[in-house]
């Protein structure tokens, strides 16, 4: 983790959105990314993380290029790939690939699945015919499937499966950067772990640097190294795993922890998840974007916008008062319970209680 | 990395158990044969080739030259589906006219369904064209077919190329909608984006993906419009644009026997009933290819 292999400062992506149907006004801007800036290093699992609508696909691809930038610079590897020209793009596509989210969607019906692992390399010229043919049936155990599904066809597969086709196929042509486009979210539980720890093994071994897009904060704690967290087309607040969840700055990030699932009902905390929905980028909050659903917001934060400042090391947070927001504990042992909830588990034992009386 | 890859081959003696579970795909002719429709579809349309392309060694007769004593004549054992009016064989006219039929569908499929895939491929992959090539295709969907058969007739002068042209041109359109809508959908799919990611060149990416998808829609539309083409050149060489006399074509040999239609309907009813055993063939044998060309359906 010494220099950052891909660099975004300040890149934005603007939609103009256009009315009329000859003569095409333009009425306003949709500010899907609006000056997002970050360093993955080499070799780290940086993850983003937001609630939909927030950009964080977009910054994926937009580090990609496979949509365009409206401003701003992406480096990768210390070269400016804004600029980059189709020929040199086409280079540097192999070393950067995509996973998706969705397994049904992201692999051709048509083709079988030694094609589709092997399509990467055939583009990029690797191997030969007989060589292509070794190295897709090596991916294939890499991702624990076996030889012999090669010449089946995507739809005789589950979810799961689908998904480690789609990772073999990433990996055919050995990237260093992976962008992962919520690569678990279609899958139920189980699978999601099992596809968590083979991206986290193939790291391991092949020494890949993750971009890790994903919409919840608990998977990306069992894979990140850094977690970004974005809001409205911003990064809100950026830092290593550990503080970022030991010690949650800004108020969404604290939100967002409080949103995932607990499956233990005596650990859940009383904290008010956020009411509303995400405004629209379309026309975006003056001041802090989050001052609609904040909690702690302000008339300070309705005006001016804040900063991504430097809280702690390595740790930045937009909000004017991260320094003073309360500390997050989503683990206040039995304190902070709801009420209700209180009651159902008085009742509960309540009649546990009744019930082995009776039968005694 | 390369070390320890065994491909499974199937050593002598050795028991394989992944080996043996692969099954392979069977042809897509084998596919069809399964199916009972299919396979009559599939023995019609072959029938009906070949009996097109050998007519002249297999008709019985002059197709041009008739004798007018024997006008008329009913199937029987004089000519066997009888005699037209100017007592020309049937089976001779019946062939040939199969022959320039047939010749209309496919030069006016394949030339019309051939520029409007291009221009269909073209305005969804390049969304700036789509606006443009969409209202021109808009345009020409205005006009009717039978409009273009009297405009180039004017131009050409009435026969078949004028027929061929005026059907094409009346295809084109139809066919640029029917492939943009189902490339529009498809372009939306996660592995075109992954294919672009890759960093592939436009032709791999709709050579490879985005055509082999849209097949389905492609191939009900091209059968569909074989049929309705057919009959359109039956109802151009009707009217008197296409297929001049003496010229055998199906639809104008339906038309020369409307005049005795009471009194010697197999000069009108033999070509029609071709002519439906023709388009029902070709759709039938087109749906179960469809079908047949796509993995998921098959078992």
């Amino acid at each position: 983790m010494t220099k950052p292999l891909l660099e975004l400062e300040d890149v934005r992506k603007l939609y103009p959105v256009k009315k009329g149907l000859i003569v095409q006004k333009e009425v306003g801007t949709v500010r899907a990314v609006d000056g997002v800036s970050f360093q993955l290093m080499s070799g780290e699992t940086l993850a983003v993380v937001g609630e939909s609508g927030c950009g964080k696909s977009t910054t994926a691809r937009l580090a990609m290029r496979l949509i365009e930038s409206t401003s701003g610079t992406i480096r990768y590897d210390g070269q400016d790939i804004t600029k980059a020209t189709r020929q040199d793009m086409r280079r540097l596509r192999r070393d950067m690939q995509i996973i998706f989210q969705d397994p049904y969607s992201s692999l051709n019906p048509r083709m079988t699945v030694e094609e589709i692992i092997a399509e990467p390399m055939v583009v990029h010229n690797v191997g030969d015919r007989a060589s292509r043919r070794d190295r897709v049936r090596e991916l294939l155990r890499l991702v624990d499937l076996a030889p012999y599904h090669a010449d089946r066809y995507p739809h005789e597969f589950s979810g799961g499966q689908r998904q480690r086709i789609g990772i073999a196929r990433a990996l055919s042509v050995s990237p260093r950067l992976v962008v992962c486009d919520e690569p678990v979210s279609a899958l139920d539980v189980s699978i999601q772990a099992q596809i968590v720890n083979l991206l986290k093994d193939l790291q391991k071994e092949f020494g890949l640097t993750y971009l890790f897009i994903s919409h919840g904060l608990a998977v990306v704690k069992h894979v990140s190294d850094r977690v970004a967290v974005m809001y409205l087309g911003q990064i809100v607040e950026i830092a290593d795993k550990k503080s970022l969840y030991d010690n949650p700055r800004h108020p969404y990030t604290q939100a967002l922890l409080a949103a995932a699932p607990e499956p233990d009902p005596s650990r859940r905390t009383a904290m008010k998840s956020l009411g509303g929905d995400l405004p629209s980028p379309l026309n975006p909050p003056s001041g802090c974007r989050f001052h609609t659903r904040c909690p702690l917001a302000q008339e300070r934060c309705r005006s001016e916008v804040p900063a991504l400042r430097e809280i702690g090391v390595g740790h930045r947070a937009a909000c004017h008062f991260a320094e003073s927001v309360p500390a997050f504990d989503r683990f206040r042992n039995g304190e902070g319970i709801h009420p209700r909830l209180q009651e159902r588990l008085a009742l509960y034992a309540r009649h546990k209680a009744a019930l082995a009386t009776a039968s005694a | 990395m390369s070390d320890g890859v065994v491909i499974p081959q199937s050593p002598v003696g050795v028991q394989q158990p992944e080996a043996d579970r692969i099954v392979r795909r069977p042809s897509v002719l084998l596919l069809l044969l399964r199916e009972p429709s299919a396979c009559v579809a599939l023995m019609t349309v072959v029938t009906i080739l070949l009996a097109a392309l050998f007519a002249p060694w297999l008709a019985p007769g002059d197709p041009y030259g008739g004798d007018l004593a024997l006008t008329l004549q009913p199937p029987g054992e004089l000519a066997l589906l009888g005699t037209d009016g100017q007592g020309r064989d049937m089976i001779t006219r019946l062939l040939y006219g199969l022959r320039t039929t047939l010749m209309i569908g496919f030069a006016a499929v394949f030339i019309g369904c051939g520029i409007g895939a291009v221009i269909g491929f073209a305005a969804a992959y390049y969304s700036r064209l789509s606006g443009l090539l969409m209202r021109l295709m808009d345009v020409l969907l205005s006009f009717p077919a039978i409009l273009f058969g009297l405009a180039i007739a004017a131009i050409f002068g009435p026969g078949l190329t004028a027929v061929i042209i005026a059907l094409s041109i009346a295809t084109v359109p139809l066919m640029a909608r029917v492939v943009r809508g189902a490339a529009i959908v498809v372009m939306q799919q996660d592995y075109i984006e992954g294919a672009r990611a890759l960093g592939m060149s436009d032709r791999r990416l709709i050579l490879k993906h985005l055509l082999p998808n849209c097949l389905s829609a492609i191939f009900v539309f091209v059968t569909l419009r074989f049929g309705q083409v057919i009959l359109l050149g039956a109802a151009l060489s009707f009217i008197g644009l296409g297929a001049q006399p003496p010229t055998a074509e199906l639809g104008a040999m339906a038309a020369d026997g409307r005049n005795f239609l009471f009194f010697a309907p197999h000069v009108s009813v033999l070509p029609s009933l071709l002519i439906f055993i023709i388009v029902l063939a070709f759709n039938v044998l087109g749906d179960a290819l469809r079908d047949a060309l796509d993995p998921k359906l098959n078992k």
